[in-house]
């Protein structure tokens, strides 16, 4: 088996490729606003470096989500328009998830993104990544009520004024996870934002 | 030997992909607007034009490739607007188009925005050089002066608002909805230019100014309002309308006395108006003017202007790498 593997919600680009059980190339940079520049040569070089050739890949998994706008809709576009090209199966992960791949003592995992005033987008998912809670849009005070006694490792890539460890994905444990999922129609792939825009919020609350 | 160009538009709100044939003739092209969903907002609000073209990207591209009964296989080059435009509306199709000439190894064609709207007119009737292009939408208000393909030399340019944006504004004052343009060409018709608004930079210069004659028709309906008086609201549209169309099509006229210019082009959202099109027509037929004013279809947003205007960069050489960037703001070059 071999799949590409693209995450672009957060301020950490990463790019994969992984052949059977091992990773060939990998590539986890943070690119900021420059990552409609630096994604595709990424892809190339994943591909020239390995001496594979899109056509030879089996799946494409892709962070949908939550994160970035922007961020997110770069990696979705790139992986369904390479998946409808060439026909290929394509898998979205949560992006939460890939944070939760970090290893760890604690029994439970909350994956973070700062998501501002007091709002993240987070989930809880223990250490074999089952969810315990579903990712959401959430205000830290909320999700502090979620977790209650639970022994947790915060992970994430943003600052906050609580201790939180930097995210460190196992892709290798991401992919032996959700290698048998079905995979949809590139058509149908599409962000998970988990939060409506302000136009829409601001539209619902006059009542239409 | 046939070239085909398959191009991607996406910097506004509409996705559009088109396969156009030697940069004169239309394959198939698809448009999805996303116009009714931003009408209900009042104008186009950049995120939900952002996650509207995420979601149809690949259909809209299937459906043209269908439509032409083609495969990527008989594609030469992939064309891209890569500015300028709202940042994430542009980065979607960039970023489509990026893959598939990575996917199909196919050259990359960056194409400016206004560019496109230019060689529309190509698709019309070939165009003859030099000319002098007005490209008038909601973002722009141009004088550009073109020796030959793809030499743009912009001799004059709004200094505050585009026409479109005038034509917007002064809709919502009125009570027009979204899109203002169309409305009031529409009310206009049934109006008398009864009111007498300001024109700025009524000059030699081919530079505009539509901030001042919107600013006159917004305070022209709060006094009235003030005073109690009803707002003929038809009358208002065509004295507005006119004086618009007389700015653009005097500066316009002025242009290609002094550049001794014989051919006109006219680009732009704004060249679906029916006053302008009236206007320079006739102009043009009594200065024996080579006039080429696209037709309505390619008046607004579409990719087949966009491969129009790849093929002539195409046959120039001109190529994009894969770190090609989407520009918001961009000078036509």
């Amino acid at each position: 088996m071999k799949s590409l593997f693209i995450n672009t919600s957060t301020d950490k680009m990463v790019v994969a490729i992984v052949v059977d059980d091992k990773v060939e190339y990998l590539c986890k940079e943070n690119r900021g606003r420059d990552l409609s520049v630096s994604l595709m040569p990424t892809i190339e070089e994943a591909f020239s470096k390995t001496n594979q050739k899109p056509n030879d890949i089996d799946t494409i998994f892709v962070a949908n989500g939550p994160g970035s706008f922007t961020g997110i809709r770069m990696g979705v576009t790139v992986a369904k328009t390479m998946a409808w090209g060439l026909h290929l199966k394509v898998v979205p992960l949560s992006s939460l998830e890939l944070m939760a791949s970090t290893n760890t003592e604690k029994e439970y995992v909350v994956p973070l993104i700062d998501a501002r005033r007091g709002y993240v987008f987070a989930g809880i998912y223990d250490h074999n990544l089952n969810v315990i809670k579903e990712d959401s849009y959430i205000s830290l005070e909320d999700l502090r009520n979620e977790i209650g006694e639970k022994e947790v490792l915060y992970v994430s890539e943003d600052q906050f004024a609580f201790e939180v460890a930097e995210s460190d994905y196992d892709i290798l444990k991401i992919i032996s996870k959700h290698k048998n999922d079905e995979g949809i129609n590139p058509h149908q792939l599409k962000p998970n934002y988990l939060k409506m825009t302000e136009a829409e919020e601001k539209h619902n609350e006059g009542g239409k | 030997m046939n070239t085909y160009i398959l191009a991607i538009e996406s910097s506004c709100d509409e996705t559009s992909v088109s396969i156009i044939k030697n940069g004169a003739e239309e394959i198939s092209t698809v448009v999805l607007s996303q116009m009714d969903t931003h009408a209900s907002y009042g104008g186009v609000v950049p995120e939900i034009a952002s996650r509207m073209h995420v979601e149809n990207i690949t259909m809209v591209i299937e459906e043209c490739l269908n439509k032409a009964s083609m495969t990527m296989d008989s594609i030469d080059a992939i064309a891209v607007t890569y500015g300028p435009g709202l940042i994430g509306s542009l980065l979607i199709g960039l970023m489509a188009a990026k893959t598939l000439a990575f996917i199909y190894h196919k050259p990359l064609i960056p194409v400016h925005h206004h560019a496109g709207h230019i060689y529309a007119n190509n698709l019309v009737k070939e165009m003859e050089f030099p000319l002098i292009a007005l490209v008038v939408s909601g973002g722009h208000t141009e004088l550009v002066y073109m020796k030959e393909h793809y030499s743009f030399e912009v001799i004059g340019t709004t200094l505050d608002d585009a026409v479109g944006e005038a034509y917007d504004k002064v809709a919502r004052v009125i009570d027009l909805p979204y899109p203002g343009g169309p409305n009031i060409d529409k009310l206009a018709k049934e109006g008398v230019a009864s009111y007498t608004l300001p024109r700025p930079l009524d000059d030699d210069s081919f530079n505009f100014s539509f901030s001042g004659l919107k600013s006159a028709v917004i305070n022209l309906v709060h006094n009235e309002i003030q005073r109690g008086n009803e707002i003929r609201k038809a009358d208002l549209a065509r004295s507005f309308g006119d004086t618009a169309v007389d700015i653009l099509s005097k500066k316009t006229m002025h242009a290609l006395k002094k550049y001794d210019v014989k051919n006109l082009v006219v680009a732009g959202g704004v060249s679906a108006n029916r006053w302008l099109r009236n206007r320079l027509t006739e102009e043009c037929e009594k200065e024996g003017i080579n006039l080429i004013i696209p037709e309505m279809k390619y008046c607004t947003d579409n990719a087949a202007m966009i491969g129009a205007a790849g093929y002539f960069a195409y046959k120039l050489g001109r190529r994009a790498v894969l770190s090609l960037n989407a520009k918001a703001t961009e000078p036509l070059k």
